[in-house]
């Protein structure tokens, strides 16, 4: 199993929940685009597919401290998704160890495990046991997750016809309900109107200040700035700054051109 | 709150497929009984998406099995007579089994592909999303026994004891059915033509087995050739205890057992030792 769970009690303190050693993580990347169905038979029959190997994270190693939050940034492309999959257990690495010890909601993007048939409430029932919670524990969240996402009378209806905000709130909601002692955010800041982000800003502050920590990507550099202790910039595969995030802010804004840097200001 | 910790090493866990190893088995033990609340919830959303938008719902699980049995009354009392009394309930007590098992198949076939999008965001152990698959079918062939039970008294056909038996070669059938199931939902993550494939063994395979006809109607000197077919053992033993009354005798029991296991041995052998990997590919 990908999953080894130990039921056990961590001492506390300033410990290393996430910890990656030399991990590295490989892509087949598979040329499979015959031209023309001559081509298509002269590869079938010889069974030759060409393909090359792409290193999206090349040798990485970092470890985030108990309560710190880290912002990941990097242009597109430069392996802060991958990354984040090999932390939320969803890729094993090629090569490298990786700890992480606490629960963390293994979740990638947002209510990734949401059906569109379904309810608000039988989605956020789903969306838990998925994370690993208990049918009881959703329960008992669940009046507080439709209260904090605002869903109202909507959250028995199929959540197809929910707007799309409607349906970042309730993901956000769930996500965070749930309590995890490690929380990772990828670019969920950046939907939603200005109120409820807000309210999403004093969430994950009210999680600060539980020690929790958090792994935070973003393309947004104000938000990194204003919520990080920590900033890991990356690019193409290997970090290339590590720091007080102001800083690496500054060294992702040169890596851009002039005119994105620029934007980026704003 | 939950505390955990993994500790993850590079590569492929599992070097070689284990395949007689008890260990296997008590993993998909553990692991099914740990993520119970994730797979029924998972095989209750399959029935909903399944039964959407339709006027009676979930009552299809009833009325398909009851509309199918009113045909095949129909059709094998008046059309076709093979001289066999009570045609219906002989054909019914080994075809609802066989739809189970082709349906979970046809179903599972896709559930690894199906839930690509998921398994890419959510670290979630595989194995619940055949599981639950099948386990929707389940339900299915349960309730499907209701409306045979009904023709059973309809036609006056004896309801025998040996109805209490049943649950012995479901038990056989699920884990047939699961090993299988594993098999073939693994290999359609490399290759999609598996699910294609699939559909076409399930329809030769249905020829193949004594479910319209009996084995009795095959050449003494040429039934060897049918009994390697590992399912008709399991299917011997619903058509026993429904239609003849009688139980079957155990080395027939202990063979759809042997099938049962075998297949999911290899079925979950294989699938465990590609999991890790289907990330990559669905």
């Amino acid at each position: 199993m990908n999953l080894s769970f130990m039921y056990d009690l961590l001492p506390m303190g300033n410990l290393a929940v996430v910890k990656l050693e030399n991990v590295t993580q490989r892509f087949r990347v598979i040329h499979d685009r015959p031209d023309s169905v001559r081509e298509l038979f002269s590869k079938v029959l010889r069974y030759r597919v060409s393909y090359h190997d792409l290193d999206a994270i090349k040798n990485v190693s970092f470890e985030v401290p108990q309560s710190q939050t880290l912002g990941l940034i990097g242009r597109n492309g430069s392996g802060k998704s991958t990354l984040l999959k090999i932390i939320a257990g969803v890729y094993r690495p090629t090569s490298g160890r990786v700890h992480v010890e606490g629960s963390i909601a293994p979740l990638i993007e947002l209510g990734a495990g949401f059906h569109h048939e379904l309810t608000g409430r039988e989605n956020i029932l789903l969306n838990g046991l998925l994370m690993g919670y208990s049918k009881k524990q959703m329960r008992e969240r669940e009046q507080s997750i439709i209260d904090f996402a605002e869903i109202g009378e909507f959250i028995d209806a199929p959540i197809k016809q929910y707007s799309s905000g409607m349906h970042t709130r309730l993901a956000f909601a769930v996500a965070t309900e749930v309590n995890p002692q490690i929380l990772i955010l990828d670019e969920v800041l950046a939907v939603g109107d200005a109120a409820f982000q807000e309210k999403c800003f004093a969430r994950i502050q009210d999680f600060r200040q539980a020690g929790k920590t958090i792994i935070f990507v973003s393309h947004a550099m104000p938000s990194v700035v204003r919520f990080c202790d920590r900033a890991i910039l990356l690019e193409k595969g290997s970090i290339v700054a590590d720091g007080d995030p102001t800083e690496v802010a500054e060294i992702y804004k040169s890596l851009l051109s002039p005119e994105m840097a620029r934007l980026v200001q704003h | 709150m939950k505390i955990s910790c993994r500790d993850v090493g590079p590569g492929r866990q599992f070097g070689s497929i284990t395949l007689l190893e008890l260990r296997v088995l008590t993993e998909l033990v553990r692991e099914t009984y740990r993520y119970r609340e994730l797979i029924w919830a998972l095989a209750l959303k399959e029935l909903k998406v399944r039964y959407k938008r339709s006027v009676l719902g979930f009552l299809w699980a009833l009325l398909n099995p009851a509309l199918m049995m009113l045909v095949m009354t129909v059709v094998f009392s008046t059309i076709l007579r093979f001289g066999i009394p009570h045609f219906a309930i002989f054909l019914l007590s080994v075809l609802l089994p066989w739809t189970f098992f082709s349906q979970s198949l046809s179903y599972a076939v896709e559930s690894i592909v199906g839930n690509g999008e998921l398994i890419k965001k959510v670290s979630v152990p595989k194995l619940v999303f055949p599981v639950a698959a099948v386990v929707s079918n389940i339900i299915n062939l349960l309730l499907s026994f209701i409306p045979l039970a009904l023709l059973v008294v309809g036609m006056r056909h004896p309801f025998y004891k040996t109805w209490l038996f049943l649950p012995v070669p479901m038990l056989a059938l699920i884990i047939f059915t699961l090993g299988m199931t594993f098999f073939f939902a693994a290999a359609n993550v490399y290759y999609r033509d598996v699910a294609h494939v699939v559909q076409i063994v399930l329809s030769a395979w249905f020829y193949l087995t004594p479910i319209i006809y009996s084995l009795d109607f095959i050449p003494p000197n040429q039934r060897w050739l049918f009994k390697l077919n590992p399912i008709i053992y399991v299917l011997n033993g619903f058509r026993l205890s429904v239609y003849y009354g009688l139980l079957p005798k155990w080395p027939s029991i202990a063979a759809s057992f042997v099938c049962a296991f075998m297949a999911l041995f290899i079925g979950f052998g294989i699938f465990r030792k590609y999991q890790d990997e289907f990330v990559f590919y669905v």
